[in-house]
This record gives C-alpha cells, structure tokens and sequence, in this order.
C-alpha cells in the first residue's frame, strides 16, 4: 500500500505528523458553553454546617455514562457541604482491586464508607469488616449479601423500573387490538438485566392484547445497541411499542431506527440520559418516555453519610435514626414531565 | 582429479552391513570384542536405520551396535546424520525403517518415555533443563520421589547430593535453581538426572563442547566411572584427540549413511578418521577449471574484505576475490568460516574491518545494503535460512528481485513468471515447473532455486555455504558444474564446505582456516587433502 | 566404495506426500508425458513421483478452504432461508448484513495481513475506541466531516506507528508491544470521553449512515468495506510489499538473508491496521452517530477468529483476503440469523463457538483431503 518513502518525502510526512499531532492533541477538549455536570434535584439535606465528617467513597471504573454521573454526584455534592471532606477512589471493575482500595480507606480511618461495589456478592465481606471496624457503611445501588454488611442501602429499583415501563406502555397500547412490544435489554449476564426483564414481563400480563414479539440483549454500548436493534428492526417489520433498557445504547438504537427509516412505534428509554431527555423534549423522534434509574442516589448516599457521621436522622421523617433501607422510585419521564428531571440527566 | 579418500578406510557395503554382527568392520578388529557382555548379545543394535524428512534422508540405512561398558564414539561433519540418529535412540524421532534390538530384543523406541524405561539416557547439546526449577527438582523431573501425591523433598534432594557427588561436584548445591549455574554446572545437572535413573547407556552430545579444560578432565573421569560400572556411553565430539583418550571404537557417519563402523578409537590413524568424515566415497566429478588468466588482464577484485574480524569468532581476515574467481574455506567445524561468510554478507557485525564490492565499502552489519552492492548468500541451513517452504519456486526465485519486476509497488507477474522461468530452466531444476511449492523439491533442487534467486537477482558476489549439504550424491555434480558456470559468467565466489576435496576440486584458490585464524593460502591445484588435513589440524585442535 | 553402491539406490527421493493427494483434484494423467527429463536420468532428484500432484497443491488448498467456508455461509442462508424466508433473504437484509459486517470487516483485512506478516494485532479493538472517541470530541466535531474523518485516520495511523515502531525498531514480542496498546488505548479513550458517549452532532455526518446517502442502493459503510476489502486483496497478491509480507511471516531470517527489510515492512503492516482502524472508526462513528470508549469491543479477537477461519496460519506466511472477509461474513450471517429467530444471546456465544471449531475442522480435513501433511 505504502512504496518505501525516500527520506526527503519522510521528513515531509514527518512533519506534517508532528503538526498533525499538535492539532490532535487540541481535539482531545470536550468542554462545551454549555452548562456541565447536572445537579441533584433536591437541595441540600441539612445546610447548617456541623461536625466534620470524612467520606470514603469507592466505586467501579466510570466507563458509562451512568456511573460516571455517579461519580459527578457524589463529589458535587460533598463540595456542598463546608463539614464534608471526600476521599474518591479511582475506580475499578475488579473485585481484588476494588477490596483493595476500601481496605485503604479503612485504615485512613474514613468517619463513613459509601460503596457502590462492583460485584455486590464478592464485596460482602470487606463490607462487613468496615462495619465491624466501627465504620458505618452506606450501600448505594448494588446490594451486599449481607445485611450486616451496610448500616444503609439506598439503590434503584430495576423490577420496579421494568414494571413501570411495562405499564406505561401498557397503558398507551391497551385499546390496540394484537399490540406488539419488543425489548432491547442490556447485558444478559447481569442480574439486573433479568430483574428489568421481569419487571418488565409482569406488567405486560396485565394486558392481554400486547405480546413481546422480540428480545435481544446488547451490552449497555451504543455499537451493541445499534447492531442489535437493527437486526430487531429487520426480524420484526411492524410493531407498537420498544422498551430499550438503557438510553446509553439508546443512541445506537435510535440510530438503527432512524437507518432503517422506521416509526411505527413509540420507544421507551430506561435510566435517564439527558440525550434522552432532551429528545423526549423535543418530540422529534420515536423516543417518547425513559424510565428512571437515577444518578442522585450517590448525591443522596452523601447526604446519608454525613448523616450518618453527624449522628443525625433525614430531614421531613419522623425517625431519630437513618432507615436501613431506601428504594428509589422509578418515575416515568415524558413530555409532560420531563422539566422537572431535566437537570437530573446525565450525559 | 578428485583425491580419493584412503584406501585403507574400511568399506562397510551398505546392503551387506545388516547382519547385526558383535563384531567391528572387517579391516578393523576391535579390541572391544572381548566387552560383549557374558549372554554374548551386545547392549544396542541398530540396524538399517532409515529416517527421511522431506526433502531429504537424513538417515539412509545406518548400522550401530554399543557393547556394555564401552565408549562408542560417533563422528561426522554437520548434518551427517548423527543428531537424528541419537534422537531416533532417545525416543524423539521415529524411524521409517531398521530395527533395533536392545539386549538381543526387538524394541520399539515410541518415545523419550519408552527410550528412558529401557535405560537410555541422553544429554543433548542444547541442554534440556527448567532453568527455573532448582537443581533437585531438574534431577528428579518426572520422577520424583513421593508419597500420596507429595514429593519427598528430603529424600530428594540427599539422592541429589549423591548424585552429584559422584559426579565429582559435591559443591553445586542441589537448592540453587539451574539458571544461576554455569554452562558446565548445567551440564552436569543434566548428567545427575540421567543418573538418577537406572541407566544402562548415556548418550552424550559434544559434552565437552561447553567445558574448561580441567572441566573436560573431570568429564573423562566420570565417563571412566560410569564404564567401569557397565554402563555404555555414545560419545559425540569433533575433537579427535578426546576420542583418542576415551573412545573403545568409532562409528563415522557421513551423509546418513556409515562411512566406517567400529574403527578401533585409539589405533585408528587421524588422517584416515578425518578422511573419513570428510572424504567422499565416490569419484567427484569436478569442472574444469578455466585456464589461468592472462597475467596482464586479470580482472579486479569484485571483493575484497580488509582486516574483517569478529571478537571471539575469527581474527582478522584479509581475502579478494576476483569475478570468475571460486574461493575456498577450508577448515573444521568451529574454525570461523561460516561466521566469516556471514559477516562478509552483514548478517553478523564485524568487531573490525570492512567489506568491498567492486571497491566501494559496504555497510558492515547490514544485509540489505549488502545485497544492493550486489552479494548473495546461499546459507548453511537452506530450510531454516534460505527458503520459503510454503511458497512455490517462483515467488522463492524472485523474492530478492521484486522490484525489477514492479511499476511503483504493483508487480507485473507476468514477467516475473517468465523470468523465474527462465532462471529455473536455465539451472535444470527438477522438476522444470515454477509453481511447484519448494518443500516438495529435492536438497539439490531446493538449493538450485536458491542460486536462482541470486542468478536472477544478478548479483556480482555469490556467498555459498555448504551448498551440497543434504543433496544426493548424483545432484552434487551437477551443482559443482552450474557453480562453476556461474564463475565463468563473472561471478565471484566464496565458498565454504566441510568437505575438503569439494573445496580443493571446486575452488581456484584456498584459504585454510584454524580456530578462527587464516593459516595458509594458496591456490587449489597446489594442495591436497594431506597437506590441507595437516593445516588444519596443526597443533591438534587441543584447546 | 564404488560408485555404483552408493548411487545405487537411485536417488530414491523421498517422494513428498503430496503424491497421495490426486484423489481430490480429479483425474491425473501419469507424469511421465510431462517429464522431459523422466526416467532416463537416475541422477535427477525430484523428478518423478512428486511433481504431478504438486503443482496444484497451493491453489487447490486456498480454494479448498475458502470453499468450505463458502459452504458454511450456504449451509446458513438455507437455514435462514427456512427459518425466516421473508425477512432473511429480502434485499434489506443484506444491506443490513454487509453493512453490520463493514467495521469488523475493514479491521479484519489490516489484521490479516499482520497476521499474514508473522504478527498478531490484538490493539485494534481499542485503537478503534480511542479513534472513533478522539474524533468526536466537541473540538473536533467543530472542524466538521472533514476534522473527524482526518481525527479517526490519524489516530488510527498513530497507533499502528506505536505498534510498529515497537515491535520492528523495539524488538518487542507483537503480542505484548500490541496488549501494551490495548490497555492504554482504552485508558487515553477512557479519559478523553470520561466514559460518557459522545453524540455526534454534524450532520454531514449522521447523513453518511443513512438511506438518502446510499449509492445505487448501498450504504457507503458497505462500499467503503469493499474498498479496502479490493485494496487488500490487491495489496497482498499484487504488489512487491504483499509478496514480501508472505515472505517475512513465511521465514523473516530466510526474507532477511534474501534482502528484505524486515523491520521496516512489520513497521508498515501494524500501520496499515491502524489505518484500518481508524477507518473502520469513521465507519463506526457514522453507523452509531457517537464515539464512545466501549466501542470495538472484543474486535482483536473477532478480527483473528474471521482471519483464522478464512484460512490464514496463525504463525504467518500464508493467508487470503477473501478468506478473511468470509469469515467475517460467516460470523455476521449468524448473528442476523439468530436475531431474526429471536434467540437469546447464550444460544448465540454457545453456537457462535461452535460454528468456529466446525469450519476449522471441516478446513482441516479438506485440507488433509487435498494432500498435504
């Protein structure tokens, strides 16, 4: 393909590399006008400063989009807080790493621990051996084994996101005789996947006209989303409803759809991206609603460790103490409402 | 015109040699004899040995037969068949034909396992050892003492110290991990293990190769042992003067067959041994060479290699060679002409001096710009570093030449067919097809289409490094007659070869090589294979 | 010692064991009509016994292995052809087949020619992340279709220029110098987007991916995937750096002795796949409308499984193009075949490995067949 290049004409490559580089260097910028991380939709839980408390914080590699608005909430929200100190650790995917980096923030001797662990099975144990340690352990989003593992879980509701999906579209689809509804899932092999599934399945009972015609699974990535959605496109020539699981590989389907100049069907989104949010806003494309699974847990998980630490219980409950459980609400997201969670969308 | 080898050597007929006979060649009574063990069958009888590869027989009916505690040494120059016919003794390659009876008993060697049970042991050059593992657990590899599964270490590692012991080096300690030994302290790990088993014959691969000369002593003492014990020993060496100290008889090989069977080690006269490995048993057939040159017009040397040397290789080595000039190597194994081919092409860095191609200087270390000036080299080992098996003869034929035949990158294939074509036609390969892939072409084809490269590439330099190594008796005439031809066309060519009257019958002049040093030139016709053989062996390659 | 006795055995030339192989190639007339030089001469070694059958050998084999595959890629439009007779074989579906085929497919023609080169690529998958997230940074994305498409090659070429300095001038081993690449790649992808998926917003570009851009019917994903599936072929059986290649993956010491330029023609194959990386980021980028770090996910692996199936040796030296693409083809005829069936991604892997044992082995034992060792 390439003749061997007399050196004269190699310098000039070379040189045109060398500027070529400098430019690349400058198209490494992702910084936009516009306004950059999205904040918590409450404010904060308890403004008046009190004791100072150190949080450790320990989550999985931020490789999507949605762990990274984790990420983002987490610290926006400690910064609210003068009395808060926190200490982040670079994320991991593995479990050994990931023991690793809380043992660290054990010895440092962190007031209290907020964990969104990787493997919430495999982390039980370091969970347990904070506790006992005398550090209260906050639990976001995936669970430990043990209930003696955190003080607190708080987490979303992948059933529950599922049923919500399910009924929103039950509801838009039932006077339609023979509805059919497709799903494009995330990866198989995670259990929330199969729990979304259910939910998801569950509610469609309710409705005997609708039948799920179609499920592929893509893995949380916008090129799986757009592979996996195409061919879902070229299986099923017409159909009324799609609930896609995540609006991350939402954008590859979106895509896909588009490619093949379809729309049928009304598409539901899951999680809550402010891609997605914005096209629900827009109401340009087949995209009409997300269910969510919100990013603010973690800035929620904050509020409850400084709690926590300052040995105070959540503000407008009657409770002295924090409870040992919170379940966030999958709410609907669509036209109507999409406003309110606009500024909770993540990118 | 050929030297014939000394009539004296003992001619064993191939086909007669089958008769597995306790007794030595016929010229040759062996004072080994009276060794046969008490039931009167000798240890080892290999007989009619056939192992072929393709492209050629690297064993073609070899005979040997060990007694016990006997030093049975085999000789012969590279690629005479000696390192398949001990890996056929070790189990690790399966011969195509022959017999071998062990103790009187037909056996079947199916591998290294089946070799070691019987009681054959092996050590070869490259030393097969888990540099990683400590000395004991080397020793006792794949036998280890053990109980329910666990290795007794102890017990392990005081046999080791036994062992060792014996073997005259109670001072390597059986916990050091082997890569931190030395060549010499590996080799004797290697000899521990094949003493850990019970083992009737060691089969040893140029052992004193890596050793100090007080190394070497200790070596012979062990050897003694082990013979005295009962134990046999097939020694490999090129050193003559060990086989004199330490050898009961001697098997030399030449071209995987048996050039002489059971010469008695001690009696048997140098030059005859060397004869042997080096002479040829057939009339050669040489080339005329061409009348000498008119003094007035003798071209200019197309090459000329000025104080080349490599550190520990050879010493500073100053020879041309003019364009229709063959010049000769000459020496033993290990006395610097192969590296010197090698480095006059670049594929080595001289430490000094400098190579020119038709006076200008060539880049020293690096074969490309050697080939542009216009050199070729056919190497030693034409599979490993001449050719290209899986291809067909053409793309072998041109890929020195590519560029003649493209316009900016893009072949014309059309005349680089006909040009291979015709370069093949020209050599009379067999068979007379290009597209033929070059696996399946004899030794002497393969090597014809390696001088094909180099005739169509029109190099003015022809480096030839063994180039009848592994090719069949009746193709080397035909080689010797095209090398020459090449000559006569206005190639310069340096050529190296283990076989003496190859170099005396082919070359114009000669260059003798000793221990990497140039001891003595002079033109062909002014030699022969005595006085070459007493150059070579001035001083006895003692070390 | 006579001369008799030692040519005596006729210079019995150990007739290769192509000489069993006509049984596959159909008739065979006896060789002696072509052999000039025949039995007259006992002297002439290689003569005889081998040549027939030899000289068809390369050609039948490669045919033979591409042939086997080919059969598999029937074997499955027949069962996509029963299974789902109106989706599978409608026009659409082939458009959406080549053009789900055209990223892995370009990544797959540069890998195989480092493959073919004696190397392995196991970088491209995060070459391509790092690619398709570099060129759509919202800095570059300003410069339009021209900035991203000049971002993703240069990146791509980048790249390959690391590996291949590396590996030819570093003397590094091709599987750690391009494992090394992997992960940092993915790391520098990683960063740059900070995980989050970066929508494209320039239209010229989202235009590429969709039906009013296509040619004559075809998306310009798959007409840029035959491109460089024409340039490849051409590249490998064409020109002198093809030739080469074969040469130095077939015996890089026999290639350096015959006077090639090893280091700098490995220098050029691991540039070449960053090329194609940086292509087939483009593409990814116009069929997703995004980069993100995820993307080319386990591509290294689908790249050398297409390449190996199609019949290149994984040790170098010998290897097809078309073979390749094939393979790639094979694997995104099954997966279409299994979505349209609605069948759920464990009855995908599990088949998926499957089928990649069967070809190889179908390969193998035609390959046998047609008589070599």
């Amino acid at each position: 393909m390439t003749p061997p290049l007399p050196s004269r004409r190699g310098l000039i490559f070379g040189g045109a590399a060398v500027s070529a580089g400098a430019l690349l260097t400058s198209c490494t910028s992702n910084e936009s006008n516009e306004k950059g991380p999205a904040q918590a939709g409450g404010g904060a839980a308890d403004d008046k400063p009190g004791k100072a408390v150190t949080v450790g914080f320990a989550g999985p590699q931020a490789d999507h989009g949605w762990l990274n608005a984790i990420n983002e909430q987490a610290r926006a929200r400690a910064k609210e807080y003068e009395d808060v100190t926190l200490e982040i650790t670079e994320g991991s995917n593995d479990t050994a790493q990931q023991i690793g980096q809380i043992e660290t923030l054990i010895n440092k001797k962190v007031d209290v621990l907020v964990i969104l662990p990787a493997d919430g099975k495999a982390l039980t144990q370091i969970g347990l051996k904070a506790m006992r340690a005398g550090i209260p352990v906050v639990n976001l989003d995936r669970v430990f084994d043990s209930q003696q593992a955190y003080r607190c879980w708080i987490g979303g509701d992948n059933y529950g996101m599922g049923l919500n999906a399910g009924r929103f579209i039950g509801e838009r689809l039932k006077d339609k005789k023979n509805a059919k509804v497709v799903e494009l899932a995330g990866i198989d092999n995670l259990e929330l996947t199969r729990q979304r599934t259910e939910g998801f399945d569950d509610a469609l009972k309710n409705y005997p006209n609708i039948k799920k015609v179609a499920r592929q699974a893509a893995e949380f990535t916008v090129e799986s989303g757009q592979a996996k959605m195409a061919q879902l496109l070229q299986a099923q020539s017409s159909f009324d409803a799609l609930w896609n699981h995540d609006d991350d590989q939402g954008v590859g389907a979106e895509r896909a759809i588009k490619q093949a100049g379809r729309d049928e069907f009304f598409m539901v989104g899951g999680a809550g991206s402010k891609h997605a949010m914005d096209a629900i806003k827009a109401d340009n494309s087949v995209l009409k609603a997300t269910v969510l699974y919100p990013p603010t847990m973690a800035a929620s998980a904050i509020d409850l460790a400084r709690a926590l630490g300052q040995g105070k219980g959540v503000g407008g409950l009657a409770e002295h103490e924090i409870p040992a459980s919170l379940t966030l609400y999958s709410a609907v997201v669509t036209k109507d409402n999409v406003d309110e969670y606009l500024p909770t969308g993540f990118s | 015109m050929a030297p014939v080898p000394d009539p004296a050597a003992p001619s064993p007929d191939p086909s007669a040699s089958t008769a597995p006979s306790a007794s030595p060649s016929a010229s040759a009574p062996a004072p080994a004899a009276d060794r046969t063990a008490p039931d009167g069958a000798p240890l080892l009888v290999m007989t009619g040995i056939t192992k072929s590869f393709p492209g050629v027989r690297a064993l073609d009916g070899v005979d040997l037969d060990v007694e016990p505690g006997e030093v049975h040494c085999l000789l012969g120059q590279n690629g005479a068949g000696k390192s398949t016919l001990i890996k056929v003794l070790a189990g690790a390659h399966r011969p195509d034909g022959g017999e071998i009876r062990w103790r009187g008993e037909p056996v079947q060697l199916t591998s290294p396992t089946a070799a070691m049970s019987l009681g054959v042991a092996t050590i070869y050059q490259e030393l097969d050892l888990v540099e990683h593992l400590s000395v004991t657990e080397n020793v006792h590899l794949g036998h280890e003492p053990a109980a329910g599964g666990f290795v007794r270490r102890r017990e392990a590692r005081e046999s080791t110290a036994v062992i060792l012991a014996r073997l005259g080096h109670p001072e390597i300690d059986p916990d050091t991990l082997v890569h931190d030994l030395s060549a010499a302290g590996r080799q004797v790990v290697s000899m521990a293990r094949a003493l850990s088993h019970d083992v009737r014959l060691i089969v040893m691969d140029e052992p004193s190769a890596v050793l100090d000369p007080d190394e070497v002593e200790n070596l012979f003492r062990i050897v003694g042992d082990l013979t005295a014990d009962g134990v046999a020993v097939v020694y490999i060496s090129h050193r003559l003067e060990e086989i004199r100290r330490i050898g009961d008889r001697v098997t030399v090989l030449k071209d995987g067959r048996v050039a002489a069977r059971g010469l008695p080690a001690r009696t048997t006269p140098t030059r005859q041994v060397v004869a042997l490995m080096t002479g040829r048993d057939v009339e050669y057939v040489f080339p005329e060479r061409p009348a000498a040159p008119d003094p007035g017009a003798v071209p200019e040397p197309v090459l000329r290699v000025e104080g080349l040397a490599r550190a520990g290789e050879f010493e500073p080595v100053d020879l041309e060679v003019r364009p229709g000039e063959i010049v000769g190597l000459a020496g033993l194994v290990g006395s610097g002409r192969s590296e010197i081919l090698e480095t006059v092409f670049g594929a080595r860095r001289p430490t000094a001096g400098r190579v020119l191609v038709g006076g200008r200087p060539v880049r020293p270390g690096d074969v490309i710009a050697a080939v542009r000036a216009g050199v070729g080299l056919a190497p030693e080992e034409r599979k490993a570093q001449g050719l290209l098996m899986l291809e067909p003869v053409v793309r072998n034929v041109s890929v020195s030449s590519l560029a003649r035949f493209s316009r900016g990158g893009w072949l014309d294939r059309a005349r680089e067919r006909s040009a291979a074509r015709e370069a093949v036609r020209e050599l009379s390969l067999r068979p007379d097809d290009p597209d033929v892939p070059v696996r399946t072409l004899s030794g002497g084809n393969q090597q014809k289409v390696v001088l094909a490269r180099w005739l169509l590439r029109g190099c003015k330099v022809l480096l030839l490094d063994e180039p009848t190594r592994g090719v069949d008796i009746g193709a080397r005439a035909e080689l010797y007659a095209l090398i020459r031809r090449l000559a006569d066309e206005g190639v310069a060519v340096l050529l190296v070869s283990s076989e003496l009257p190859e170099v005396l019958g082919l070359a114009d002049r000669v260059l003798v090589l000793r221990e990497g040093r140039v001891v003595h030139t002079a033109p062909a016709r002014e030699l022969d294979e005595h006085r070459v053989l007493d150059l070579v062996m001035e001083g006895s390659p003692a070390r | 010692m006579t001369t008799g006795a030692t040519s005596g055995p006729a210079v019995p030339q150990p007739s290769p064991p192509t000489a069993a192989g006509p049984a596959g190639n159909g008739p065979h007339p006896p060789e002696t009509t072509k052999d000039p030089a025949g039995p007259g001469k006992p002297g002439g070694p290689g003569g005889g016994p081998g040549k027939g059958p030899a000289r068809r050998v390369p050609a039948a084999l490669t045919d033979l292995r591409n042939l086997s595959l080919l059969g598999v890629l029937v074997a499955l439009v027949v069962v996509g052809a029963i299974t789902r007779p109106e989706q599978f074989l409608s026009g659409d579906n082939l458009t959406l087949v080549l053009t789900q085929a055209s990223v892995i497919g370009v990544v797959t023609v540069g890998v195989t020619l480092v493959i073919i080169g004696g190397g392995i690529d196991l970088s491209v998958g995060a070459i391509v992340a790092l690619a398709s997230v570099w060129a759509t940074t919202l800095a570059t994305q300003e410069y339009g279709l021209g900035g991203i498409l000049f971002c993703a090659l240069f990146v791509g070429l980048g790249c390959g220029l690391v590996n291949g300095v590396l590996i030819a001038y570093g003397r590094m081993v091709p599987f750690i110098a391009t494992l090394a690449m992997l992960a940092s790649a993915r790391g520098l992808a990683l960063l740059i987007s900070d995980g989050r998926t970066q929508v494209v917003s320039v239209d010229s570009v989202l235009q590429l991916g969709l039906p009013d851009s296509y040619v004559l019917g075809i998306p310009p994903l798959v007409l840029v995937f035959a491109a460089v599936t024409l340039l490849g072929w051409l590249v490998l059986n064409r020109t002198t750096f093809g030739r080469r290649t074969v040469a130095v993956g077939g015996n890089a010491e026999a290639a350096r002795l015959a006077g090639i330029d090893v280091k700098r023609q490995r220098l050029k194959l691991y540039l070449i796949s960053g090329l194609c990386c940086g292509i087939a980021a483009f593409l990814l980028i116009v069929l997703t409308g995004s980069g993100q770090n995820t993307n080319g996910n386990l591509y290294e692996l689908d790249a050398i499984a297409a390449a190996i199936i199609g019949g290149t040796l994984l040790s170098g030296g010998r290897g097809t193009i078309t073979g390749s693409v094939l393979g790639v083809l094979v694997f995104t005829t099954i997966t279409n075949l299994f979505a349209l069936n609605n069948l759920q991604s464990d009855v995908q892997q599990i088949a998926k490995g499957a089928i990649i044992v069967a070809a190889v082995l179908i390969q193998n034992r035609t390959a046998r067949g047609s008589g070599t060792t």
